[in-house]
């Protein structure tokens, strides 16, 4: 039997739900999210990001504190993020909050 | 509130150094700066322009030479002229001179050469040097302190680890009331919603919607493309970035969550002290964004590179960090701060705020490796004729 190895990523902020890998992760690894420890699903690469909490389709992805885009499947924490699972609404975002703030007075 | 020990400069800005520059008017004059500031240990500015150019181009070179001159780092400055020059001299030395200090200036012509020009400027920088040998550094706020943010050189844990702990520091600065300017507006397209939310006002918000939305139609005429349509990159993608929203927060991250106060023009005044944005479309090498910082005042700029860069400036001194730490290992000798240790555990708030007390140090007086490696870029950003 091998030694447990814990490996890291980094939450960036409390209110994110993804955090990025600082070194490869293989699934199965215990990997340590600040306060929060999870179990990978997938093998994620350095620089990458996991779950860090189980996030519905539809629901937001939260990194930086800010919404990154829309989860376009369920995903479980301890999952890889990315394109195969997140979808890219920053033209609606940016569009949406544009028409919105010019609407407003001053 | 925390309190710096810096240079009152009679206009009320506050200058972490005491530099003696030498400025060249035109290319025709450069090795002779050169050999002068080589002789004194003063910094020199030199550049590829000052003659037969466009009159939008001469404007902007004007203006990176008045800035160089003017800012509250530089405590003399000696121009160096050839004598038939498009840059006026006296008017370069004019605007530099109503910031109350030293300015000397002579052309090469007039002095009966190069070796005669050169012995000159040498005992021209011995005044200079002899009247602001007495100016002392006194006790302030940071109130009147600018502060430049930047990044290049990065690799996947520059927006991680770099960024965010400038963005700690960032706040840090405001809420000890100084100054921070962030330029790389080029970066902002996708996150441009987040910055115009933090606006003071409404004004301010259109602002920097107007500027984005300007950005987004230049790149469509430029490129046919938009720019969600190549962003992220493949290469973005292959390091984990999934989106436009994600790759530009990681730039974005430099500003903290302080109020944004304005956008300003390269050469427009800073109103009040706050977080401004400088629009400076100029792309290209990091050193052309780091001297439109200079030029807009700031007087140290914190700089996160991922894979490590030499780059410095010649009126303030660039603070280097990085967010990995293996390349902190390897690049010491260029490269202030580790903010790898997030990487390995740290937390991102105490990481930021000890960059924070670093940069409070440096304003105090201690040389950054850029200053120690002499560094000493200046590389005036050209901007493209605009239709409007």
């Amino acid at each position: 039997m091998g030694e447990t190895v814990v490996k890291k990523a980094v939450r960036i902020e409390k209110e994110d739900n993804v955090a990025v890998a600082v070194q490869n992760i293989a699934a199965g690894d215990s990997v340590k999210c600040g306060e929060v420890s999870i179990v990978a699903l997938d093998n994620i690469p350095e620089g990458h990001k996991i779950a860090v909490s189980s996030i519905s389709k539809g629901e937001n992805i939260v990194k930086y504190a800010v919404t990154i885009g829309l989860a376009s499947g369920d995903i479980r924490a301890g999952e890889y993020v990315h394109s195969h699972n997140v979808e890219d609404i920053t033209d609606k975002l940016c569009n949406e909050y544009e028409k919105q703030f010019r609407s407003m007075e001053g | 509130m925390d309190r710096i020990n810096a240079y009152i400069r009679p206009d009320g800005r506050i200058g972490i150094r005491n530099y003696i520059l030498v400025i060249s008017m035109v290319s025709c004059s450069n090795t002779v700066t050169e050999r002068i500031a080589r002789a004194t240990g003063a910094i020199s500015v030199v550049h590829e322009q000052g003659c037969t150019e466009f009159e939008h181009d001469h404007k902007r070179t004007k203006l990176g030479l008045i800035s160089a001159g003017r800012n509250p780092n530089v405590g003399g400055v000696l121009l160096v002229g050839l004598g038939c020059e498009k840059t006026n001299i006296e008017e370069v030395k004019n605007a530099i001179a109503e910031t109350g200090k030293p300015v000397e200036s002579m052309l090469i012509q007039k002095e009966g050469g190069s070796p005669q020009a050169e012995k000159k400027g040498i005992s021209l920088v011995e005044k200079l040097r002899e009247i602001i040998s007495d100016e002392k550094r006194q006790s302030c706020t940071l109130e009147g302190l600018v502060v430049g943010v930047q990044c290049g050189g990065s690799d996947w844990t520059t927006a991680l680890s770099g960024n965010t702990a400038i963005g700690v520091m960032t706040d840090l600065v405001i809420k000890n009331g100084g100054s921070v300017l962030m330029s790389e507006v080029a970066g902002f397209p996708g996150s441009e919603h987040i910055v115009a939310s933090r606006a003071v006002s409404h004004e301010v918000g259109l602002q920097v919607l107007d500027m984005i939305s300007e950005l987004r139609e230049e790149y469509i005429e430029t490129y046919g493309q938009k720019i969600e349509e190549v962003n992220p990159t493949p290469g973005n993608k292959a390091g984990g970035i999934t989106t436009l929203v994600e790759k530009s927060m990681g730039n974005i991250k430099k500003m903290g969550t302080s109020p944004v106060q304005g956008v300003l023009k390269l050469g427009e005044e800073i109103p009040r002290p706050g977080l401004w944005v400088i629009d400076n479309r100029a792309q290209g090498p990091d050193a052309f964004n780091l001297t439109g910082l200079a030029m807009e005042g700031a007087v140290l700029t914190a700089f996160s590179t991922g894979r490590g860069s030499p780059v410095g400036n010649a009126v303030m001194p660039t603070l280097k960090l990085t967010g990995n730490p293996e390349t902190f290992g390897r690049l010491e000798s260029m490269i202030d701060f580790n903010a790898g240790v997030i990487i390995e555990g740290a937390s991102i708030e105490e990481t930021g705020r000890r960059l924070y007390e670093l940069l409070l140090e440096i304003a105090n007086g201690r040389e950054t490796k850029s200053e120690i490696n002499c560094d000493f870029e200046y590389t005036i950003p050209r901007e493209a004729a605009r239709k409007k």
